[in-house]
């Protein structure tokens, strides 16, 4: 099994014509503003331009790619320019779900372990101190808020079931699990979309636009 | 660079800031549009505390609330797609991806550790050892009084703990990594090493077991007014809103790369605590962060605080590189 059959996750690679009368170094003079980039170091030896970024800047066309190779060759229908990206925010973003279900599990087993210690602050609970009764402000009567809720007996009854509640809100993973969603959408779209971008970016400047 | 002089302060000397209000730029276009910028976030914040005050207790609860910030998050999102303050802080995908794992970061594992340490616990133990009944004249008085003594009291401390992150070197390793966006976007607020995320204590949740409704209208100032600190979007604000409140302005301006403007508008919601305390800087920066504007990488915004900690004590505590000849 090559590198190749996995490493499309953090690769792009593209192809773009180039007009038949279209030479390498006008080609390379066309894309060479974007290799000037704070950050950005390139050397170019022929047909190849090898280049690699540092701490890009936000708003830097390419920033997403930590590195690349661009090449251009000849066939028989003309020239084409080759390239290869390398993107490690892919790889993270990638990886990123898989970051967060484990931070679901972890709160997960965290959650069984803490029973006995919550059982032991449910027994400190009945000698601490309560809140009062909420009274209510007469201005907020006035002008018409909701009554606070009464604290009766069947409240005291709650009281066991709404601690439960609480341990399983602050034990909760589905916050790690939506999290987990939301970055395999986002690799998705950033794969499709990068690709996409710095496509029309090349053929744009290619085109001299 | 010349700057403009502030008080004793000589501003925008080391990168271009726009100081004085009637400097700034205002929103232009047909008559709806600068309708809508003047009125949003004042419609808002009232619209939210009339929505608080009078929801029946079954709606007034965290679940309403976490589902109307996600929601308002998505409103802020697309106005800024729409109508950017700055094309130069326009949103990228990884703008966005990064911004979301650290929003990701703090509703997860920050909040799994704030349940042993920090304000999670904090607020457990001030629950525990209250002397709830000596409490009532707080309870008693009107709720709206109650929520904004909640929220400035809560902003209060954020300003000085905010300030002595700007001058205490140990403080400041952590919040500097802050310091490093270049841009502000609606969810940059939550960027910055985890050391800090946890500072400022981000699991104000836990209030909401107690006083519940104050509290949540507490929240309104924080999700209405201190949302807009990091927002890609330009409002026509109104002068009293500008005068109490902190904005988008006052924080670009907190963010830029000139130093003496970094070091002002500390308060998160009230920006009239600034005022007293005369940190208060009326303006605008495009250009931010540190080091002209260098952008560090998640992983080097895991480590700088430790790294650069690191750095300090050897430099002031290491032993001296010289070597000593032998006899």
């Amino acid at each position: 099994m090559t590198a190749r059959f996995f490493d499309w996750i953090w690769h792009i690679r593209g192809s773009l014509a180039l007009s038949p009368e279209q030479t390498s170094e006008d080609a390379f003079a066309r894309l060479d503003p974007l290799f000037r980039e704070t950050g950005t170091s390139h050397e170019r030896t022929g047909d190849t331009l090898t280049f690699r970024k540092k701490d890009p800047a936000a708003q830097d066309k390419m920033s997403v790619f930590d590195g690349g190779v661009l090449q251009i060759e000849r066939d028989a229908a003309g020239p084409v320019l080759r390239y290869r990206l390398k993107s490690r925010a892919l790889l993270f973003c990638f990886f990123a779900p898989l970051l967060f279900l484990a931070f679901g599990q972890l709160t997960v087993v965290l959650g069984k372990m803490d029973t006995p210690a919550s059982e032991e602050k449910e027994k400190e609970g009945k000698d601490a101190k309560t809140s009062p009764e909420a009274t209510m402000n007469p201005i907020d009567k006035w002008l018409g808020a909701p009554e606070p809720e009464k604290k009766d007996d069947k409240d005291a009854d709650k009281k066991g079931d709404k601690k439960e509640e609480a341990k399983n809100k602050r034990f909760s993973p589905t916050s790690a699990y939506v999290f987990a969603g939301i970055f395999a959408v986002l690799y998705l779209v950033g794969r499709v979309l990068e690709a996409r971008l710095v496509r029309g970016l090349f053929r744009r400047r290619l085109a001299g636009l | 660079m010349d700057g403009v002089r502030v008080g004793k302060r000589v501003i925008g000397a080391d990168a271009p800031v726009t100081i004085g209000w009637e400097n700034i730029p205002r929103v232009e276009g047909s008559r709806f549009k600068v309708l809508f910028f003047t009125w949003f976030q004042p419609a808002v914040l009232f619209g939210l505390l009339a929505f608080w005050y009078y929801a029946p207790n079954s709606i007034a609860k965290a679940s309403t609330v976490i589902g109307i910030g996600i929601g308002f998050k998505v409103l802020l999102l697309t106005l800024e797609w729409f109508f950017p303050r700055h094309e130069s802080w326009n949103l990228t995908w990884k703008e966005l991806t990064t911004d979301l794992f650290y929003v990701g970061l703090g509703y997860t594992v920050l909040r799994l550790v704030d349940n042993y340490i920090g304000d999670g616990v904090m607020i457990e133990a001030i629950q525990h050892a209250f002397a709830w009944d000596k409490f009532t004249w707080f309870t008693g008085l009107p709720l709206l009084l109650q929520a904004f003594l909640i929220a400035f009291i809560f902003d209060f401390g954020q300003y000085w703990m905010h300030r002595g992150m700007h001058n205490w070197y140990p403080l400041w390793l952590s919040h500097s990594v802050h310091h490093y966006i270049t841009q502000l976007n609606i969810n940059k607020g939550a960027v910055g090493n985890p050391t800090e995320l946890f500072l400022i204590g981000l699991g104000i949740g836990g209030f909401f077991d107690f006083l519940p409704r104050a509290a949540i209208l507490a929240g309104v100032f924080g999700m209405a007014v201190s949302t807009y600190q990091h927002i890609n979007v330009r409002f026509n604000t109104p002068r009293w809103w500008r005068f109490v409140f902190n904005t988008t302005e006052h924080h670009s301006l907190h963010h830029s790369q000139d130093y003496e403007a970094s070091r002002s508008n500390y308060s998160g919601t009230f920006i009239f605590i600034d005022r007293i305390f005369g940190t208060c800087v009326d303006g605008e920066a495009e250009l931010l962060g540190m080091e002209g504007g260098r952008r560090m990488s998640i992983r080097e915004q895991m480590t700088y605080t430790f790294t650069e900690g690191w750095k300090t004590l050897k430099e002031r505590f290491g032993r001296t590189a010289t070597a000593v000849p032998a006899e």
